[in-house]
């Protein structure tokens, strides 16, 4: 433990030269522009930075290529709260509370909390991977693909408080999702499915144009019916009561008991490889929910929504670095990039990697945290601007967020195949919203349905024909137990749910 | 105050770099030239791809860029520059697996005739693993205890370039394995050293690090290898043939010689900088720089095996 801190505290004096503070500056610019603009994900602001970092020393090319990282997980959120464009998978919780506030006039707060929540799940993150990422390591790797087939089971009962009204309803649109995402090319088998012969098919549907379409247009097709509407209704005004454009120290406290678990949600999952951040976000969210004493708030402009699902996929930054730099194995292609760019500049991540390049692994470390540190303040810096960009009349904003989901979804893979899934998914999604299905559930649905098939894939041979195997794992008892938990309370939840939608129609009426 | 100006050096050099994008040449390049990599970001084809261009931008004076079109198994991207202009603007980080097995095994609306190819990058040598602590302690163990029941192994796809020359293997030395397919490379390893499957096939990028930390064990490499002396190679074992993936850069058929030979050249000013051979070795990919005939007649050769392994695997 002396020995850790000793060397972490060599390392922040090693980072804390201006090569890698401006590497860090840099790179939290970068993150928070290219994140914040839709369609173009941390993950392609990486690409396009990495060859600059392939000569430099590794201490600025590491901490700049993981501010981006940061920064842009961060960036994601402002365009989901501001105008309802998540910019990927994880953010589309937020997108969901954050930009509810939005439309109450507290753009500011919803900005703050996420910001806030960000960090905090980031910089806790970091901490374990710092002091603890080995004893973590050993036990991510117990988690075989049985065991996660039954974490991924448990994820799916997120959607049951998800789903609002009705059950059926909320478990039909995610089915509909699980079918999307079984188009394509099996990347297991090699078999394609659902193609009809068209080669474009053979990918399957691209993730962002689905996701924009099936959540972020429909509102623009809404905007557009209601065109009549006096103009000043279209106005989105900032709410005088400047408490409610910031987090009061109250409320982040309220929030924190939600942050914790969440980060630890989040750090888990991370340190799984192959789940991701959004698995991380549903999960948190949907605990968040459950242990909430107001869960109708959720999806309504709810402050733990935020936190919890902020806090959860930005952890994921964090402990997805635990497998990879102690195992070498990358989780996400996220983290691949970055063990790309270790391996460039010569560093062999494993187990080894802490006695072998002492140096420059803590001084990477006291980087991630500098990198929190300054992507609170620059990005602090930036509230002003962006909540001006709220308060901008709808008629403004509805063609820019037309145009920003048509370019994002071409450039993901700068393809107009990509504009066409946008577009169908927009009916498809207009559609779903006019018989009252639930495109949350479709989109988590959609999303775990790949993770879940092959990891089932993988298990089924393993087991062969010894079926003792499936049940022989502890993780798969325990969580067998939570998902029907989950189930159970998600039913608990609706009946009191309608007794108090009961008992007020009662009083009313008797009022009345 | 030294590392601070070695620093300050870096950033500006690196600054200077991107900058630069030379002065604009009546010939080719005279716009920027996309690389498109048919597989996700960070796999090895993906960073060997981004070293190279990287080098290319400077000799070439223009800008190289690498796009990413994943999915399909490589084929998304790779018929997409199959139906390219034949300008050379639009090259394939082509391998192994996108145009030599993929063609075989599924139906791809290219072949191996689609494209011109332009030069060979690097190779890596397939190697068997078994976890550390494994009862199998040579191939020969491995071998019997495939013929004897259930061993799994991991590979990453049923149609995938490892699956298929695990095929080859395991029919030349008369065993079968049941294997469990992950993504990439990578994540069969995850299995591996988890203990959760009995033996995986990959290269060395990804199983290099597990080999060295010794949570996993080598049995057998295609060839010999500096730093793996004492594993044996798969002739040692009677089994014939060349069991390496591949990389480097095809364009569509088509695009005229003059431009091919000055990706040529330019290519092997690139590969012969030692900071970018330096690049690929810290990665673990042997710079492999062919061009030209004698490296066209290898691939065919290969190309037809791999048509007889896919006729064998369909049965």
């Amino acid at each position: 433990m002396i020995d850790i801190l000793n060397n972490f505290f060599g390392g922040v004096a090693s980072v804390m030269a201006v090569g890698p503070i401006a590497g860090i500056i840099a790179g939290v610019c970068v993150g928070i522009f290219f994140g914040a603009i839709p369609g173009i994900s941390a993950i392609m602001a990486i690409a396009i930075i990495l060859p600059l970092t392939f000569y430099v020393d590794p201490i600025i090319g590491i901490t700049m290529l993981l501010a981006v990282y940061k920064a842009g997980i961060y960036g994601g959120s402002i365009s989901a709260i501001l105008i309802n464009t998540p910019g990927a998978a994880a953010s589309f919780l937020t997108a969901q509370d954050g930009h509810a506030l939005t439309k109450a006039g507290k753009a500011g707060k919803a900005l703050a909390m996420a910001l806030y929540a960000s960090v905090t799940g980031e910089a806790l993150a970091t901490l374990v991977l710092i002091f603890v990422a080995a004893p973590i390591s050993v036990i991510s790797l117990q988690a075989g693909p049985i065991e996660k087939v039954f974490l991924l089971i448990f994820a799916f009962t997120v959607v049951g408080s998800m789903t609002g009204e009705s059950i059926p309803r909320g478990i039909l649109s995610c089915c509909l999702g699980m079918l999307f995402a079984m188009v394509g090319m099996s990347s297991i088998t090699g078999a394609t499915r659902f193609t009809f012969g068209v080669p474009e098919l053979m990918s399957g549907f691209t993730f962002l144009p689905l996701l924009i379409g099936v959540l972020v247009m429909p509102e623009v097709i809404d905007a557009i019916k209601n065109r009549k509407m006096p103009h000043h209704d279209l106005v989105l005004s900032k709410s005088a009561n400047p408490d409610d454009n910031r987090v009061t120290w109250k409320e982040y406290r309220s929030v924190f008991g939600t942050l914790i678990k969440s980060t630890g949600i989040g750090t888990f999952i991370g340190a799984l490889p192959g789940l991701g951040s959004s698995a991380a976000a549903f999960l948190a969210y949907g605990e968040a929910k459950r242990t909430s004493k107001n869960p109708e708030e959720f999806g309504k402009g709810s402050l733990k929504g935020i936190a919890a699902a902020e806090s959860a996929n930005n952890a994921v930054c964090g402990s997805s670095m635990i497998p990879m730099l102690t195992l070498s194995i990358p989780g996400d292609d996220v983290t691949a990039l970055l063990m790309g760019a270790f391996l460039i500049h010569g560093i062999t991540p494993g187990p080894t990697i802490f006695y072998e390049h002492t140096d420059v692994i803590y001084a990477i470390f006291a980087g991630f945290l500098i990198t929190d540190l300054f992507l609170l303040i620059i990005a602090r810096a930036g509230f002003g601007f962006w909540t001006k960009i709220a308060s901008i009349q709808r008629y403004y904003i509805f063609p820019c967020v037309t145009v920003f989901a048509i370019a994002g979804a071409f450039t993901t893979n700068q393809d107009m195949y990509d504009v066409l899934i946008l577009i169908c998914f927009t009916v498809f999604g207009y559609g779903m919203r006019l018989v009252g299905l639930n495109p949350a559930a479709f989109i988590i649905g959609f999303i775990l349905t790949p993770l879940l098939e092959q990891n089932l894939d993988q298990a089924i041979a393993i087991v062969g024909t010894d079926y003792s195997m499936i049940a022989a794992s502890p993780f798969a008892w325990i969580f067998t137990a939570l998902s029907a938990f989950s189930v159970y309370s998600a039913m608990r939840m609706k009946k009191k749910g309608k007794k108090k939608a009961a008992a007020t129609q009662n009083a009313s009426e008797q009022a009345a | 105050m030294k590392k601070f100006a070695q620093s300050l050096l870096g950033i500006t050099a690196a600054i200077a770099v991107t900058l630069t994008a030379g002065p604009a040449l009546a010939e080719y390049p005279e716009k920027p030239i996309n690389v498109i990599v048919p597989w996700g970001a960070g796999g090895d084809s993906d960073l060997t791809t981004r070293l190279w261009a990287d080098a290319m931008e400077g000799i070439l004076g223009g800008p190289v860029v690498v796009i990413n079109k994943a999915g399909g198994g490589g084929v998304i991207g790779t018929t997409f520059v199959a139906n390219s202009a034949k300008d050379g603007y639009t090259l394939i980080n082509a391998g192994l697996s996108n145009v030599l097995v993929t063609p075989n095994f599924s139906k791809t609306p290219y072949d191996f005739g689609s494209f011109e190819p332009v030069v060979k990058l690097s190779s890596v040598p397939l190697g068997i693993l078994v976890p550390a602590d494994s009862p199998y302690k040579t191939f020969d163990d491995l071998i019997a205890a495939a013929k004897a029941g259930k061993v799994t192994q991991g590979s990453w796809g049923a149609a995938s370039s490892g699956t298929v020359l695990a095929n080859i293997i395991a029919d030349q030395a008369g065993y079968t394995v049941k294997f469990v397919h992950g993504n990439t490379t990578a994540e069969s390893m995850v299995a591996l050293i988890g203990g959760h499957i009995d033996s995986a096939v990959s290269f060395p990028p990804a199983f290099g690090p597990h080999v060295k930390s010794g949570r996993a064990r080598l049995l057998v490499l295609n060839q010999k290898m500096d730093e793996y002396p004492n594993v044996p190679t798969f002739a040692d074992y009677g089994i014939k043939g060349s069991f390496e993936g591949w990389s480097g850069v095809f364009a569509p058929k088509g695009t005229p010689a003059d431009v091919i030979q000055k990706l040529v050249t330019a290519s092997t000013q690139a590969m012969e900088d030692p900071k970018v051979r330096q690049a690929f070795a810290n990665m673990g990919a042997n710079v492999d720089f062919r061009h030209g005939d004698a490296w066209v007649k290898d691939m065919l050769e290969t190309y037809d095996i791999m048509k007889d392994a896919a006729a064998k695997m369909k049965q």
